[in-house]
């Protein structure tokens, strides 16, 4: 009977913490189609033109792109130099290889509103001396966001290194491959899954980031997670929640495609 | 301690069926091993009895208590795993002790069955190491001594040995034996090594894609394997398929006579089998059968002899002859004559290839 | 092969050194309402920050609220992250997709959806009322409750899916050993699972602490305007003031206090687990 109790209290806690990551995410699909425009429970009906209202608030689709642009271009950035990294980290004989360890990790470990605060005043004194504006450009946003996605790639990779089986390595050697080719042809295949989860959380970390980014958005540059908040200003409305719902919808699709092409299953 | 009998034990992954209806009785104090080759069921066999895997039909009877449904920790099985399973946070005797104070065994007397348990597998003075600091066999000595400290009613063992090397191997193989034997314990081994198999158990299960073809002990299985595939999984055989043709008569395809056992029924389609030992040969003389020396491959004490019979290939093994020997001057395409009694060749119902 | 390390290492030097350097230097200058900064040396805004009742309120609310919310992970994460460590890789993917897939959906719109459910007129006050359990709305949003299960609910897949991955490399024959000797299932999991994960404990505490005592979106929008954490008081010293010494002092203590407690809780669970 303990056995039993023990087993219910697990699948309980189990689905209380899945209730709980994604209730707010169901909430917001459904109150996407309430018709009144001051959400209240229960609805007094159901619309879709938030839907259509959401489509002509263009803030929202101009941040999505901007988004996805600066999300794209830090991974693409972030992930090569972080596996580069990563990889001499673990295998190279290095003298202050902890210290490094520790400089590449470092953004994980600064919250992002003290980097994006300094940034800020970086970027602020940087515009002075090259007398071009950084703060509010894609540039100054790509490389802030390259700061969030070289440390989760570093860890990442890190870790898959550490799990690699170094004889694999040593067969190709032995088999005549030399170490680039050894990297190329079973290095990299092995680490596969390392570096895509790599990808995916760098990309998570830029797409959602909200505190690192507050302070270096500017007019015509501002990502979605800012002109959401910028929008919600202490109100719930139904068209945010219709842009949102998009954006889940569109999420949730580009997870299930990019699971055809590698297991997510392994990834994590 | 108590018997292990399971009664139609069955489990299915999807279509399909990798243990099929095994049923067995373990007597008390028995030590019985199941033997096949790789993928035909065994470990899943000993893990529905330990109970981590659920048959799909059939029983698992521990001292005659139905425990199919039994959690694993209700069952009082000890088990000794492939790769050992200690526990990589806790000292040799902290892994030792973890079962006994699972049966809530106070400290004191926890102690002492610990250093006890230790002695037994001689690794006194090593209880405070870590398992990380032991070398192979005595992680694997750790692991047997953690499953027998308790005293458990089944003794479960999945290939404890294949980690180690071949000298220490059969050391090891002996001690198990032995403790096996000195505290009686009812035991279930795995293992796809037939020698292993044959010098430490009881009795003998052998196995294919999920099913049981033989039981019996190293004796039986040897001298009356119950199929071909038993006769070529236990030691090695010369097989020739044929038809009986009269009393102690066998006759292969072209017409060669054979000698047989006397009770074979004639007109029996079957294969003959031999055992390489019980094969006999000389330098050609007129009566026999009439072979062909393929090669000889020298083992030291004993030599195995390869020849050609009526197209079939079979071996003989003998001691090596002492220098001089006529026998030693056999050449490779040398003629000889085969010969063996009767009553030592085994008629089997199946044809071979 | 050290030359693999040089680009992203230089890119963290200039786009995090540096500025963290730059801000402290700020942090010791003066404010003048006149020429916003004179360069000068002194602790003086560490000082004020350090004696202003409104910031040690703002300091320890935002210290309590994040060391809640990495105990409540914790504790909710665990069976969680075990679970799905150990489901069969069939399934497996569409439970992976089930714990990333919020983050990437953003804490803004999460904390939307929690306005949406815990405000006067949201799903849980209805279905209250419905049910006539009470009679008023009840006071859920805007409330330090509110926050703590807002972040909360942004920051426990961290946790599930940091877990998972170290529980991923217990061995599974561990738990089953020790159930083999005797220990029932919560037996074995304090006895053999928790010790063996201590790594990722310390590593998903860690990592959700730090996102906890940054967190930004959550509390300006569950706890209202009255409740203050410090992400937003820092960032208001720089968006609605111009006191950019003072800001960046703020900012330096949020850092040093971030790592003090992240460094002091790895070592206590570090010594209590050491083996
Ligand atoms: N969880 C599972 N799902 C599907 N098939 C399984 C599972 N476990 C085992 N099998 C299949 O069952 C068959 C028997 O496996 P089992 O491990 O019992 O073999 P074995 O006799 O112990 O082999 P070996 O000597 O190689 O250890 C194999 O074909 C294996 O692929
Ligand atoms: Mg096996």
């Amino acid at each position: 009977m303990a056995v039993r109790g023990a087993r219910m209290l697990f699948g309980a806690s189990v689905a209380g913490a899945y209730a709980l990551v994604l209730a707010p995410v169901l909430a917001v699909v459904v109150i996407s189609v309430f018709s009144q425009e001051i959400v209240s429970f229960p609805p007094e009906g159901f619309t879709l033109r938030w839907y259509a209202n959401a489509w002509d608030k263009r803030e929202f689709a101009r941040g999505f792109v901007t988004s996805m642009q600066v999300a794209l271009v830090a991974t693409a950035i972030g992930v090569p130099l972080g596996t580069a990294a990563a990889y001499a980290l673990t295998r190279a004989r290095l003298p202050g290889k902890a210290a490094l360890n520790t400089l590449l990790l470092g953004p994980l470990a600064v919250p992002g509103v003290v980097a994006g605060t300094a940034l800020y005043l970086f970027y602020v004194r940087a515009e002075f001396w090259v007398d071009d504006d950084i703060k509010g450009t894609t540039l100054g946003l790509v490389a802030a966001h390259v700061l969030l996605t070289i440390p989760w790639t570093v860890r990442l990779v890190s870790a898959a290194l550490a799990g690699l089986d170094r004889s694999a390595e040593e067969a190709a050697a032995n088999l005549g491959a030399r170490p680039l080719t050894v990297f190329r042809r079973v290095t990299l295949p092995m680490l596969r899954p390392g570096v895509v989860a790599a990808g995916l959380f760098s990309f998570i970390q830029s797409f959602e980031n909200l505190e690192l980014t507050l302070l270096l958005v500017g007019p015509g540059r501002i990502t979605l997670p800012v002109a959401m908040l910028n929008y919600l200003e202490f109100r719930v409305d139904p068209t945010l929640a219709a842009v949102a719902t998009v954006q889940i919808v569109l999420v949730g699709a580009l997870m299930l495609i990019t699971d055809r092409f590698v297991s997510l299953a392994r990834v994590v | 301690m108590g018997t292990l009998q399971l009664a139609g034990l069955s489990r299915r992954y999807g279509a399909n069926t990798v243990v099929d209806g095994v049923s067995l009785d373990v007597a008390e104090g028995e030590l019985v091993a199941l033997l096949g080759p790789s993928g035909c069921g065994k470990t899943t066999t000993l893990r529905m009895v330990a109970g981590f895997v659920e048959p799909s039909a059939g029983t698992v009877r521990i001292a005659g208590r139905d425990v199919t449904r039994a959690p694993p920790h209700g069952r009082d099985t000890g088990m000794v795993f492939q790769s050992y399973a200690l526990f990589p946070h806790m000292t040799v005797a902290g892994n030792v002790a973890f079962g006994l104070e699972m049966r809530g065994i106070g400290r004191a007397e926890r102690e002492a069955r610990v250093l006890e348990a230790l002695r037994l597998v001689r690794l006194d003075g090593l209880g405070e190491r870590l398992p990380r600091q032991l070398s192979g066999g005595q992680q694997q000595r750790v692991a047997l001594a953690r499953a027998l400290v308790v005293n458990p009613a089944v003794f479960l063992l999945d290939e404890p040995l294949s980690n180690l090397d071949a000298k220490l191997r059969a050391e090891v193989r002996v001690e198990i034996r032995n403790l096996q034997q000195r505290l009686g314990l009812t035991t279930l081994f795995v293992t796809h090594d037939q020698e292993e198999a044959l010098t430490m158990a009881d009795r003998l299960v052998v196995m294919e894609r999920g099913r049981v073809r033989q039981v019996g002990t190293a004796e039986e299985l040897y001298e009356r394997p119950a199929d071909l595939f038993v006769a070529n999984f236990i030691g090695r055989v010369n097989a020739l398929a044929g038809e009986v043709a009269g009393p102690g008569e066998f006759r292969v395809a072209d017409g060669t006579a054979l000698p047989c056992p006397r009770d074979a029924a004639p007109g029996m389609r079957a294969t003959l089998c031999l055992r390489p030992e019980k094969l006999r040969f000389q330098p050609w003389a007129s009566a026999g059968v009439p072979a062909v020396l393929a090669r000889t491959v020298y083992l030291g004490g004993q030599t195995e002899y390869h020849f050609t019979l009526a197209g079939a290939p079979v071996m003989a093994l003998r001691e090596t002859p002492p220098a001089g020997d006529r026998l030693r001057g056999l050449q490779p395409g040398d003629r000889v004559t085969l010969d063996w009694l009767g009553e030592d060749a085994r008629l089997l119902p199946e044809v071979a290839r | 092969m050290a030359a693999l390390i040089l680009p992203a290492g230089l890119l963290v030097l200039l786009l995090l050194v540096a500025p963290m350097a730059m801000l402290f230097r700020i942090s010791l200058n003066e404010y003048s309402p006149t020429q916003l900064m004179l360069e000068a040396l002194q602790p003086g805004n560490y000082l004020r920050a350090l004696a202003d009742p409104y910031y040690q309120a703002v300091m320890g609310t935002t210290m309590s609220v994040a060391l809640s919310c990495t105990a409540i992970c914790l504790v909710i994460g665990f069976p969680a992250a075990w679970w799905l460590a150990r489901m069969d890789s069939k399934r497996k993917s569409l439970a992976v997709i089930l714990t990333v897939f919020p983050l990437l959906v953003g804490n803004v719109v999460r904390s939307a959806g929690w306005m949406a459910l815990l405000g006067r007129d949201g799903a849980i006050n209805a279905a209250l009322r419905g049910l006539g359990v009470v009679s008023e709305p009840l006071q859920l949003l805007y409330t330090e409750g509110a926050v703590i299960v807002g972040i909360v609910a942004v920051v426990a897949p961290y946790m599930i899916l940091t877990l998972s991955a170290v529980i991923e490399g217990i061995p599974r024959n561990l738990e089953e050993a020790a159930a083999n000797l005797g220990a029932g299932p919560l037996v074995a999991f304090r006895r053999v699972v928790l010790p063996l994960a201590v790594p990722g404990v310390v590593a998903g505490s860690v990592l959700v602490f730090i996102l906890c005592m940054n967190a930004y979106a959550t509390p300006v929008l569950l706890g209202g305007p009255q409740f203050k954490m410090m992400a937003p008081a820092v960032y208001d010293q720089f968006v609605r003031g111009t006191n950019w010494p003072f800001g960046a002092a703020l900012a330096f203590l949020l850092l040093v206090v971030t790592l003090a407690l992240t460094v002091l809780g790895s070592a206590v669970v570090g010594r209590r687990y050491r083996r």
